[in-house]
């Protein structure tokens, strides 16, 4: 990363005793596309807020190019924002809308015309400009809410889960034009969702919020492949978990014993676990083997349930403790051909795919 | 719908009969008045022998009803003008404000509508004999703006609470300066209850009578007052008249709020 354009340090917002977020630290390159994660509560709508400015933090600073933003009030900052709800101004047409952020800004007649069209172009709803918002789907009005953010060229645009009013379909093919708007402006993106996949889809790195700090920031496959704390684990991707004794532990890696039957070797370890401390094993569904022969190194559980899910089909299995597995595989795979319910299959797994997270 | 009026059969013509009833219950006094306003008979007698113009002509001709007249509309303009503005100001405090009794305060804003006005109209004369405000248009437009108030709360309000403020924040985001926001992006989205609140604000104080009779002095009354005044000391038709008019000029506004609503809905 080159130097970082917008840097924000040690935020924190406290309402009364509730505290919000707690310390968030971030570094985010000029254009990248940066997604907040997270569940509702987390913090990552209330950071956005304060970058908007509509909150103050109770303490840290924000930087866009090495200065600091907290003292310019909102309308002073030039950063643009599409909100959840639709909120293109109901007495203006679309073209004024868009036109609305430049005539604040006073400048000559021609040059907004000359800019409304662009940015028409841009979010191709060109011929739409005398438009009433009323008039407009949802995901229209979202278009031409993303197009008047954008009109004064902001350095920075904040997205606060744009697309959760609309439906799936719609959702995707918005999503989609995000990107691409991304791509054709080159715009630094700090977008707020709960949706992972929408998350994956759209970003360059996710930062992943849970109880207002960032637990993890990452590309997608290095949250996937390698989460931090078992939150990020669960939040990022399927996975069970199965409770495990620990055998031996050091240099982020661990040995565990599962069910008794079983020890697996040199698993990554996040968090802190000693020689027989309890912990619990992450395994990702379509991480696993599945083998009606019976083996040494596997895992035996029984069949509970079989769901076909068009191109996968899901093996939901019970271990000898009562613990709840999936495993997930191709449609048509070997081994799920003649499987049946309560048969006793036996599960491997790679140790690199497995993750042991500690107290 | 729950209720099929095709399926009603002879309950329909009872239905059709109730509302007739009722229309006529509530309409034939005003047609009444206008009936006789026109009619030639001096002691108001119904139906009118005849029909003439006779009292209208002494009604602009007498300068005591004109000057009540040029009155009322003063206070009533100076009252809606005040009523939208404070209206304004404390609805944006009422609906965004976040502090401690702030429901209480609101139905305390509410309480000169369910209050006597009989009880409003003494206090108030009371507390502005000790001022010396009886008789003054400060006195009436004081007076009357206690009475509008509560409707131009009530309906700028209610617009402000069903107006998502994230437009407001936008708007301050593309650069607007919060008040720059508020007057070129809110004020025109809540534009329908701003409305509202001028037209009940100027017919409360048009049409206010109790009050005003408290307030008023020989030199000074509203067309109300003039009205109550002359059928109180002789009854002539110039009353009906005046009341015909007042009638008229609230049924244009109450018009006027019909087709701006529709427009600024569509």
């Amino acid at each position: 990363m080159s130097k970082p354009f917008l840097q924000i340090r040690g935020i924190r917002k406290e309402y009364g005793p509730v505290t919000a977020v707690q310390d968030v630290n971030l570094d985010v390159a000029q254009g990248e596309f940066l997604t907040f994660l997270g569940p509702s509560g987390s913090g990552k709508s209330t950071t956005l807020y304060i970058l908007a400015g509509f909150e103050d933090p109770t303490g840290g600073d924000i930087l866009l190019n090495g200065e600091s933003l907290l003292s310019t009030p909102s309308h002073k900052r030039n950063i643009g924002m599409v909100f959840q709800r639709y909120t293109l101004f109901p007495h203006l047409s679309v073209g004024e809308n868009i036109a609305f952020p430049l005539k604040v800004r006073r400048l000559p007649k021609a040059e907004i015309d000359a800019k409304v069209r662009q940015m028409l172009k841009l979010v191709r709803l060109e011929g739409f400009e005398d438009r009433k918002p009323a008039q407009m789907s949802g995901g229209q009005q979202q278009r031409v809410a993303l197009a008047r953010a954008l009109a004064y060229d902001p350095p920075v645009l904040l997205m606060d889960e744009p697309l959760s009013a609309l439906d799936k379909k719609l959702r995707e093919e918005i999503q989609h034009e995000i990107r691409r708007i991304h791509q054709q402006t080159e715009v630094t993106i700090l977008y707020v969702t709960h949706d992972q996949e929408e998350a994956l889809r759209l970003s360059d790195r996710i930062a992943v919020f849970s109880k207002g700090v960032i637990d993890q920031i990452g590309t997608g496959p290095e949250l996937y492949a390698n989460p931090a704390t078992r939150f990020v684990a669960e939040f990022i991707g399927d996975s069970d978990f199965l409770p495990c004794n620990v055998v031996s532990a050091g240099n982020g890696r661990a040995e565990i014993a599962i069910c008794e039957t079983m020890t697996v070797a040199d698993i990554p370890l996040h968090g802190t676990a000693s020689s027989g401390s309890k912990a619990a094993l992450m395994l990702r569904p379509e991480r696993l083997l599945l083998s009606k022969r019976q083996s040494e190194s596997g895992l035996p559980v029984t069949v509970s349930d079989i769901t076909f899910l068009g191109n996968n089909v899901h093996v939901a299995t019970k271990t000898s403790k009562g613990n709840n597995l999936s495993v997930r595989l191709p449609f048509g795979h070997e081994a799920i051909s003649g499987l049946n319910r309560g048969d006793a299959v036996w599960l491997k797994f790679d140790a690199e795919s497995a993750h042991v997270f500690g107290q | 719908m729950l209720l099929n009026l095709n399926r009603l059969g002879w309950w329909k013509l009872v239905l059709f009969g109730i509302t007739v009833l009722t229309t006529a219950f509530l309409l034939l006094p005003i047609l009444f008045i206008a009936a006789l306003s026109f009619g030639s008979s001096q002691w108001l007698i119904f139906p009118p022998p005849s029909w003439t113009l006779r009292w209208y002509q002494e009604l602009f001709a007498d300068p005591r009803w004109l000057a009540s007249a040029w009155t009322s509309f003063q206070i009533a303009i100076i009252v809606t003008v005040l009523s939208v503005l404070l209206g304004l100001a404390t609805s944006f405090g009422l609906t965004r404000g976040r502090f401690a009794f702030r429901e209480g305060l609101k139905a305390l804003f509410l309480t000169p509508m369910i209050l006597p006005v009989v009880v409003l109209a003494v206090a108030l004369y009371a507390f502005f004999l000790k001022i010396g405000l009886n008789g003054t248009l400060t006195g009436f437009v004081i007076s009357h703006l206690v009475l509008a108030l509560p409707f131009s709360i009530l309906s700028i309000g209610n617009a402000l609470e069903g107006f998502d403020k994230s437009i407001e924040d936008a708007a301050v985001l593309c650069g607007a300066s919060p008040l720059e926001a508020k007057v070129r992006v809110t004020l025109p989205a809540i534009s329908h209850g701003i409305f509202s609140a001028a037209i009940f604000s100027f017919l409360t104080s048009w049409d206010e009578v109790v009050v005003a009779i408290f307030m008023s002095s020989p030199t000074l009354q509203t067309l109300p007052v003039k009205v109550w005044a002359t059928l109180r000391q002789d009854l002539t038709p110039v009353v009906a008249a005046a009341s015909t008019l007042l009638i008229l000029l609230t049924v244009l506004l109450m018009v006027l709020v019909a087709v701006v609503r529709k427009g600024l809905k569509s």
